[in-house]
């Protein structure tokens, strides 16, 4: 039976939804998890490209993201230079920052790795937390600029300061995203990823160079991170050391292993979900008085990793995979 | 200023050999079962917690000790129970990444679970000599801190002799060495992995009541001796016991001799600092044993 216009048709009626959303809905609140979950998808897709295509298991993932955020937050404060710059260059200072990473993993793996990965962001934490005069320490950056308005060619102008706008902005670079990381993975380099995952040693063997690879997709992944980073420094437009503390790299993770580690639409189904959930506990916080909230996180992460090793999309695509 | 300088490296030494404690239950627990936790901390944050309570119902430094043998008995238990049904399903699956972040999910669960339970406020731990202060030769430091630091010496010295001269000992060593051949010389790894992550889990327990004899107890306290704990057995090399009683030392006196003379907002940046560049230079740690890799 062919399938194809079935999935076709899904899929059409898919983007018309996502992009129909903020107008079914008018909750600014609602809205304002949207542009979250977005934001999150692409930060949580390029942990993913890390851990769960090429096996580098990256703790430190929130320095790449609190980079971005702060390189392009204070080239906006101080230089005067437009967020729509700002969000690029954002992505470039974090993969700079990513050969700092990239560097290591040739010669570490596993835990030796993860627990680098981890001295990498906390230093950078504790210089963004104590560097004050340029980041003004734990207080934070605050006033950063919007993205700034267009005025299209009939004199119309777009503001970015409501969330129904930066919707459009998060999830357009979010589909972007996506499809590159797609392309990628289908691609020879991504082939060489898993196979790298897989057996390094093997790998070498045929001929792929390993280093290389790790230094590329830590780049790739470090300007992924970066980028997430400055969308949500000029959304937000208040940045804090928080955004580089292991708290951020704990949820990002999360995300990313109850959604499906190493399959391209796990973190997209991670990323909302919890977005979600976190807001959905908040409320029932508010009933119970209590902060149950990553205390439920911890627990889904730990029974995640027991009984559904491949997450949520690993359960309904048991029978064609594998 | 040489008497400061003095100072400082004692005062290194007794926070050190908290460190110690701490990071030997880690390395033992990585070298038999090659299982990287990273809820260590939380142990060790368990059992000042332990601890705390205790002293409510017994002061004095009757209670200080009792409060130490049940902060043990609490967290080996706690630790039994870890073992047996999160990480034993898991290490058949022989897959760093799985371990490690089961870890960090129950690092997550512990550190939340305790701020639900206990509160966020910083606690201390009563203080039996009431902070009475002691003159050594040219130092000077507390009764308490002296206290901690022969209690940890003399644990240390009694796990030596637990791994060299008991059979039980000897079991452990020779899995932490090579796994297949001992169970081919009919040794129950299981139990072997459950006996060695039980005193591991008692080792950052008691080290957790003096670390937050010394330190405060807070529920977020327990991501830093984690994190110490790290940097000291890469330092000494992973697996290594003696490297950790070393290395612990090392960051003890590198942290208080860092925060007094370079920064003390940098202190903590000392360990991973260490870490880096152990693994980048040396990376089979100071005293050798298992490769860093």
């Amino acid at each position: 039976m062919n399938q194809k216009p079935l999935k076709f048709f899904a899929t059409i009626l898919g983007i018309i939804l996502v992009l129909a959303l903020p107008f079914i809905i008018q909750d600014r609140y609602f809205q304002h998890l949207l542009v979250l979950s977005g934001i999150f998808i692409i930060l949580t897709s390029s942990w993913n490209l890390l851990a769960g295509f090429s096996g580098l298991l990256n703790l430190g993932h929130a320095a790449f993201y609190g980079i971005g955020g702060y390189a392009s937050a204070l080239l906006a404060l101080k230089l005067g230079i437009s967020p729509w710059i700002g969000l690029p260059l954002g992505g470039i200072t974090s993969s700079i920052f990513g050969i700092f990473l990239g560097i290591p993993s040739f010669r570490l793996s596993g835990p030796y790795l993860a627990i680098t990965t981890i001295g990498f962001s906390e230093i950078l934490r504790l210089v963004s937390m104590n560097w004050v005069d340029l980041t003004r320490g734990s207080l934070g950056l605050y006033g950063i600029p919007p993205l700034t308005s267009i005025k299209l060619w009939n004199g119309m102008v777009i503001k970015f300061i409501s969330e129904q706008n930066f919707y459009y902005v998060v999830i357009i670079s979010a589909s972007l995203i996506l499809l590159i990381i797609k392309r990628l993975i289908d691609s020879e380099f991504g082939i060489s990823l898993k196979s790298m995952r897989e057996d390094e040693m093997g790998s070498e063997s045929i001929g792929i160079d390993t280093s290389r690879y790790k230094l590329t997709v830590f780049m790739i992944s470090a300007f992924l991170a970066g980028f997430a980073g400055a969308l949500y420094a000029h959304y937000v437009r208040l940045i804090s050391p928080e955004m580089l503390s292991l708290g951020e790299t704990f949820t990002i993770l999360t995300m990313v292993m109850i959604g499906g580690l190493g399959t391209l639409y796990g973190p997209v189904v991670g990323a909302v979900m919890l977005t979600f959930l976190s807001e959905g506990l908040r409320f029932l916080e508010d009933i119970v008085k209590l902060d149950i909230r990553f205390v439920i996180y911890g627990a889904l992460l730990m029974v995640t990793i027991i009984f559904m090793r491949n997450g949520v999309v690993g359960l309904f695509r048991k029978k064609s995979q594998d | 200023m040489e008497s400061l300088f003095l100072q400082q490296v004692f005062n290194g030494i007794i926070v050190g050999s908290v460190y110690c404690l701490i990071a030997i239950g880690l390395t033992m627990i990585f070298g038999v079962m090659k299982i990287a936790n990273f809820a260590h901390g939380d142990f060790s944050m368990l059992g000042a917690y332990f601890a705390i309570y205790f002293l409510l119902l017994i002061s004095g430094w009757v209670g200080w000790i009792g409060a130490l043998i049940i902060a043990g008995i609490g967290v080996g238990l706690i630790g039994l129970l870890v073992e047996r049904f999160l990480f034993r399903p898991l290490l058949t699956r022989w897959t760093d990444i799985d371990i490690i972040m089961v870890s960090i999910g129950l690092f997550i669960f512990l550190e939340n679970g305790a701020r639900l339970i206990f509160g966020t406020a910083p606690k201390m731990i009563a203080d039996p000599f009431h902070s009475q202060g002691i003159n050594l030769l040219f130092f000077s430091t507390s009764m308490i801190r002296l206290l901690c630091f022969f209690f940890s010496v003399v644990m240390i010295i009694f796990l030596q002799m637990f791994l060299t001269k008991t059979k039980m000992g000897v079991a452990i060593r020779a899995t932490s060495q090579n796994r297949n051949a001992s169970l081919l010389m009919g040794i129950n790894i299981n139990f072997i992995y459950s006996i060695t992550f039980v005193v591991g889990s008692v080792l950052a327990g008691l080290g957790g009541v003096l670390y937050g004899t010394i330190f405060a107890v807070f529920p977020m306290m327990g991501a830093m001796p984690t994190l110490k704990a790290f940097a000291i057995t890469i330092l000494g090399g992973m697996g290594n016991i003696r490297g950790a009683i070393f290395g612990g030392f090392i960051l003890g006196i590198a942290e208080t001799l860092g925060g007094n003379y370079i920064s003390m907002q940098y202190k903590n940046a000392i360990g991973f600092i260490i870490i880096i560049l152990v693994l980048l230079i040396i990376p089979q740690g100071l005293f050798g044993g298992r490769q860093n890799k």
